[in-house]
Order: structure tokens, then C-alpha cells, then sequence
């Protein structure tokens, strides 16, 4: 029953409602840092993706690639990065961005693939050109695809940011690490609890997102 | 007009879809290329949008060789309607219809009211307009997919199986629907179908195909119908294809005899509009009375008419339902004589199967 009494030993601790070890501060560390992974991963990966799902060339080279990107260890691409970046920002960017790409790529080329033949061809036909086959008929087909796998590669990201800490960076992993290293175990725990939270929250908002956004002709006929 | 020249397509791997065919799709007519599935007909009516580029010979709009002309350019020129419709799930019915609109850079609001206008003409509530396309029933979908290729108002519309995958009902209606716009829009149709009915009822021009594009016949319906060029045509054209034909040839010079007087000992009994109540005989009376409107019906109706008439004689009637005079049955036969000697010989020979044998047999 000590999970308690470490939870409010955590969050009642006065560094956690104020000044850079706050919790609100630190959730804004790991948002911001999340979201320029995910930002720069989509940026990367989207367009290429869509490209590659309208042309329909080397889409088994997509998949495998991402196949062995997925293989990839996010603490081993963290230290490779700072050995070869030094720390700072880029070094946890690199293996998140490495971690959100694939999935992201995955979603944009077969979401675009799977767009109807028949649909394709009768844009074709009555005079779309292939840049406005790919707007107005290919990437709304795949907007489904796309926000299924934006939200897989949120919450990994979300997940896995935590590690940015090791390399001396904030976010929530600061409470896991810092914690560790001084056997605070109630800051591990509040810091992990933390993350989970975050996490779920992340899949919530794009369960709402999946719910609205969508147009009405996509959500019902695509399930 | 379209002109076919020589235009033949290769496959890559070798195997020849279109051997090399020489056609004329006349302006202002429906012409419909017919033939078994492989015979190359969609093939040939993608070569005209440029969706398929022929590997030979040359296909003509107007006089221009149509692989001069920007692809995305030349299609939003021709309406064109495939078998599944194609709309954009994503957007609404009104926004499907003025896609082509939209594309030729009209403003919002000229390309919507333009939209509006086409639902009405292919028979669509204006509700229909806000609805997704799968809210619609598959006639439904068609009927948009008509109204998307004509809302540029195109000279041309390529029609590819359009009303293959609805069900019969369905598709007679949209048949229906098309005779009706055609006959009030006069565009250069070019249409495919592998079914000879639908190829029959639509046609102005019908071009039967076989196997690489050869052009097994080219001709109107009824001449088709009447006519094969051979065993081959003949035989795609089906059984009784004479009483078939009769369906092409108007009822309107039927020989009529006076209503009020018996015939065969059969009386027509009508009430006082002078609507046709039923048939009064020697000891029984008939109370279904089939009709045909000269103007109107073809000699097929006529001929179904009299077969069914316990007195062996067709009831003409005027639009309105009241009886114009009686048409023997010798006189539908006397009036087959003008639709070709091949008719009259199929038709002799199926109405004597079905009528000779007693009448109806109640």
C-alpha cells in the first residue's frame, strides 16, 4: 500500500508545483519535445509515403525498411547520437524522429495504395491530373490510414521520450532518472505513472480526433 | 464524331487487344459497341480519352488526332460514366456532380447551381444533393455518375458498362432515363455493354464485336436484329430475335376494325368512357383486356396484344385508354410484312406456338 503514500510523497513535494522540476514544466518539456519529433517525422515520412503509395513503386522496400527501422533500439540511437552529435536536442531527436518515421511512412504509402482502383481510374478519367488525383482522391482515401498511424507513432514517441533524460535533457524521464540515481523510488514512480498517463491521453484525443475530423463519407463507408 | 483509324492496341507481353479497327461514331447519335467480354470494346472506348493509348492507327474527335491534345484536358471535354459510378466518397452528391466544373476553374456558387439543375434532370430529389454517396442505392449512384459526366455539358459521353451492375428493375429505369436525355440533348454517345438487350434498346448505331475488335456488324437495331451479316452475329444476337425486332417497328399501321361489332364471337365490353372492360363470349367473359396505343407501342405490344385477346384480335386504345378499334390478328401479321420477310417468318412461326394452341389457357 506504500504506491500511495509514494504518490502523494511525489506530487505533493513543493519542486513539483513550482519552478523547472514543476510537473506542469516538465509535462511541457516532454510535449514540446515529443511534438517536434513528431513534427519532424511527419514532415520526412508523410510525403514520401504518399508518393510512393500513388506511384506504387518499391512498396515492398517501404515495408521491409521500416520492418528493420522498428528493430532499431532507441537507447542504442541515443547514445550513437550523442557520440556523434554531442548532447543536445538532436541527439534524442534523431532516434524519436527514427522511431515515428516508419510508422508514419507505413500509414502514408498504404493508405494511398489502397485508394479504389475504380476511384482512380474515373478521377482519371474525367480529367484530374495525377497531383489532383493525389489531393483530392488518394490522400483523403488514406486520412484514416494516416490518423491511425499518426496516433501509433504519438504515443511510442510520447512512450519513449523519456529517455531524452538520459542525455541530460528534461521531459518526464527527468523525475525516472533523476529518481533512479538518488533511489527516490516515489519520483520513478510518479514520473512513470506520469508518462503512462500522458500516453493515454494521446490515444484518447485521437480516438476524438478519428470520431469528428473525419469526413462523413470516409468514417462510415471504411468503417 | 469520332473516327477509329487503323487504331489497334498491343500489350507490352505481346497478346493484342484491338487487332487494327476502322469506325465512324456519327455526332448527335448513341452508338453502342457489343460484343463477349475480351472482345477489346472497352479498350476501344478508353482509346478516345486517352485512358488507353492505341500502339496503332489513330483515333479522330472532330477531325484532331486526339494524342495531340493534353490528356487531363482532353477528358474534361467528355463526359464519361463506368460501371461502379467512381464518386468521391469524401464528398457530398452536389460537389461529385460539379467535380468537372470545379476542375475547368467555374466559381463555387455557378458550379453548384449548375449541380442542382443536373440532379433534377437525371431524376434526383434535391435532398439527394447533400447526401454522401454511400447513403445511395447503386441506381442512385448512376444517376449521379450521369449527371457528374454531363455537368460540363460535353458533346461527347463515354459510357462504360454504366448500368451493368444494378439489377434488372433498376437498369430498365436508367434506360429509360438515358433514352429520355438523349433524346433531349443529342450528344455524340459512345456506349459499351456486353448485353444485346440493353445494346438494342439504346443504340441508334450498334457495332457488334468479336474476339481482337474485329467488327462483326455494324448497323441500326432493327436492321440488325432482321439481318445478321452471319451465323456468327446471329448467334451472339440470341433466340427469337424476329419477335425481338418487332419491338423496333411502330404498331401504327395496323389495319383497325370498328370496336362494337363481335369478332369471332368475342365482344369488347367498355364502360361509358369507352374504356375497355373485358371480353363478352359464348358463355364466358374475359376480364383482362391488353391493350396497345398506335402511336405509341410497337408492333411487339400490338402482336402480344392479340395473342392474349380470347378473340385472337389486338384493342387499340388512345392515350387516354379509350378504344380506337380492334386489329385481327391477321392484320398484325398483314402489318409484320413491312418489317422484312425474316421478321415475318419469326413472328409466324412464335405467335402460332403461343396463340395457335387455344388461346389463353384458362
Amino acid at each position: 500500500m506504500n504506491w500511495f503514500s509514494w504518490l502523494s510523497t511525489f506530487f505533493s513535494a513543493p519542486d513539483r508545483q513550482h519552478g523547472p522540476d514543476s510537473i506542469v514544466h516538465r509535462v511541457g518539456e516532454h510535449l514540446l519535445l515529443s511534438g517536434e519529433a513528431l513534427g519532424l517525422a511527419v514532415l520526412l515520412a508523410v510525403p514520401l509515403g504518399l508518393l510512393l503509395g500513388y506511384t506504387g513503386r518499391a512498396a515492398g522496400l517501404v515495408t521491409a525498411l521500416t520492418g528493420a527501422a522498428r528493430a532499431l533500439p532507441t537507447l542504442g540511437l541515443v547514445t550513437l547520437a550523442v557520440l556523434v552529435a554531442g548532447v543536445g536536442d538532436s541527439a534524442v531527436l534523431v532516434p524519436l524522429v527514427a522511431l515515428a518515421a516508419p510508422v508514419l511512412l507505413v500509414a502514408a504509402c498504404e493508405g494511398v495504395r489502397s485508394t479504389d482502383p475504380d476511384l482512380r481510374d474515373a478521377a482519371r478519367g474525367i480529367g484530374l491530373t495525377h497531383p489532383q488525383v493525389l489531393r483530392q482522391v488518394c490522400v483523403p482515401w488514406a486520412l484514416p490510414a494516416l490518423l491511425a498511424g499518426l496516433r501509433t507513432a504519438a504515443v511510442q514517441v510520447i512512450a519513449t521520450a523519456t529517455v531524452a533524460a538520459y542525455v541530460g535533457l528534461g521531459g518526464l524521464g527527468r523525475y525516472v532518472v533523476d529518481g533512479l540515481a538518488t533511489r527516490d523510488f516515489p519520483q520513478t514512480f510518479g514520473g512513470a505513472l506520469l508518462v503512462v498517463l500522458l500516453a493515454v491521453a494521446t490515444q484518447l484525443l485521437f480516438a476524438l480526433l478519428n470520431r469528428f475530423a473525419l469526413p462523413a463519407g470516409l468514417r462510415r463507408s471504411r468503417g | 464524331m469520332i473516327r477509329f483509324d487503323g487504331a489497334g492496341k498491343r500489350h507490352p507481353d505481346g497478346t493484342i487487344a484491338v487487332e487494327e479497327l476502322d469506325l465512324t461514331v456519327p455526332a448527335g447519335r448513341t452508338t453502342v459497341l457489343v460484343g463477349p467480354s475480351g472482345c477489346g470494346k472497352t479498350t476501344l472506348l478508353r482509346m478516345v480519352n486517352r485512358m488507353v493509348e492505341p500502339t496503332s492507327g489513330r483515333v479522330l474527335l472532330d477531325g484532331t488526332d486526339v494524342a495531340q491534345l493534353e490528356p487531363a484536358k482532353l477528358r474534361r471535354g467528355i463526359g464519361y460514366v463506368i460501371q461502379q459510378a467512381g464518386l468521391f466518397p469524401h464528398r457530398r452528391v452536389l460537389d461529385n456532380i460539379a467535380t468537372v466544373p470545379y476542375l475547368l476553374g467555374w466559381d463555387r456558387k455557378r458550379a453548384r447551381s449548375r449541380a442542382m439543375e443536373l440532379l433534377e434532370l437525371v431524376g434526383l430529389a434535391p435532398e439527394t444533393a447533400k447526401r454522401y454517396p454511400f447513403q445511395l442505392s447503386g441506381g442512385q449512384q448512376q444517376r449521379v455518375g450521369v449527371a457528374r459526366a454531363l455537368a460540363a455539358d460535353p458533346p461527347l459521353l463515354l459510357m462504360d458498362e454504366p448500368f451493368s451492375a444494378v439489377d434488372p428493375v433498376v437498369r430498365a429505369g436508367l434506360q429509360e432515363e438515358l433514352l429520355r436525355l438523349q433524346a433531349e440533348l443529342n450528344k455524340t454517345v459512345l456506349f459499351v455493354t456486353h448485353d444485346i438487350e440493353e445494346a438494342v434498346r439504346l443504340g441508334d448505331q450498334i457495332v457488334v464485336l468479336r474476339e481482337y475488335g474485329r467488327i462483326g456488324q455494324v448497323a441500326d437495331p432493327a436492321t440488325l436484329l432482321s439481318a445478321p451479316a452471319d451465323e456468327q452475329v446471329a448467334q451472339f444476337l440470341g433466340r427469337d430475335r424476329g419477335l425481338r425486332g418487332l419491338g423496333l417497328r411502330p404498331a401504327a399501321g395496323i389495319a383497325l376494325l370498328p370496336a362494337g361489332q363481335p369478332h369471332r364471337g368475342w365482344t369488347l365490353t367498355v364502360d361509358q368512357d369507352g374504356r375497355p372492360t373485358g371480353w363478352s363470349g359464348p358463355g364466358e367473359t374475359v376480364r383482362q383486356v391488353t391493350v396497345y396505343q398506335p402511336g405509341l407501342d410497337t408492333l411487339r405490344t400490338a402482336l402480344d396484344s392479340a395473342v392474349l385477346s380470347p378473340a385472337r384480335a389486338a384493342v387499340a386504345v388512345d392515350e387516354d385508354g379509350r378504344v380506337l378499334g380492334l386489329a385481327a390478328r391477321e392484320a398484325v401479321l398483314d402489318a409484320l410484312d413491312a418489317a422484312g420477310p425474316q421478321a415475318v417468318a419469326a413472328v409466324a412461326a412464335a405467335g402460332d406456338e403461343i396463340a395457335g394452341g387455344g388461346g389463353r389457357g384458362r
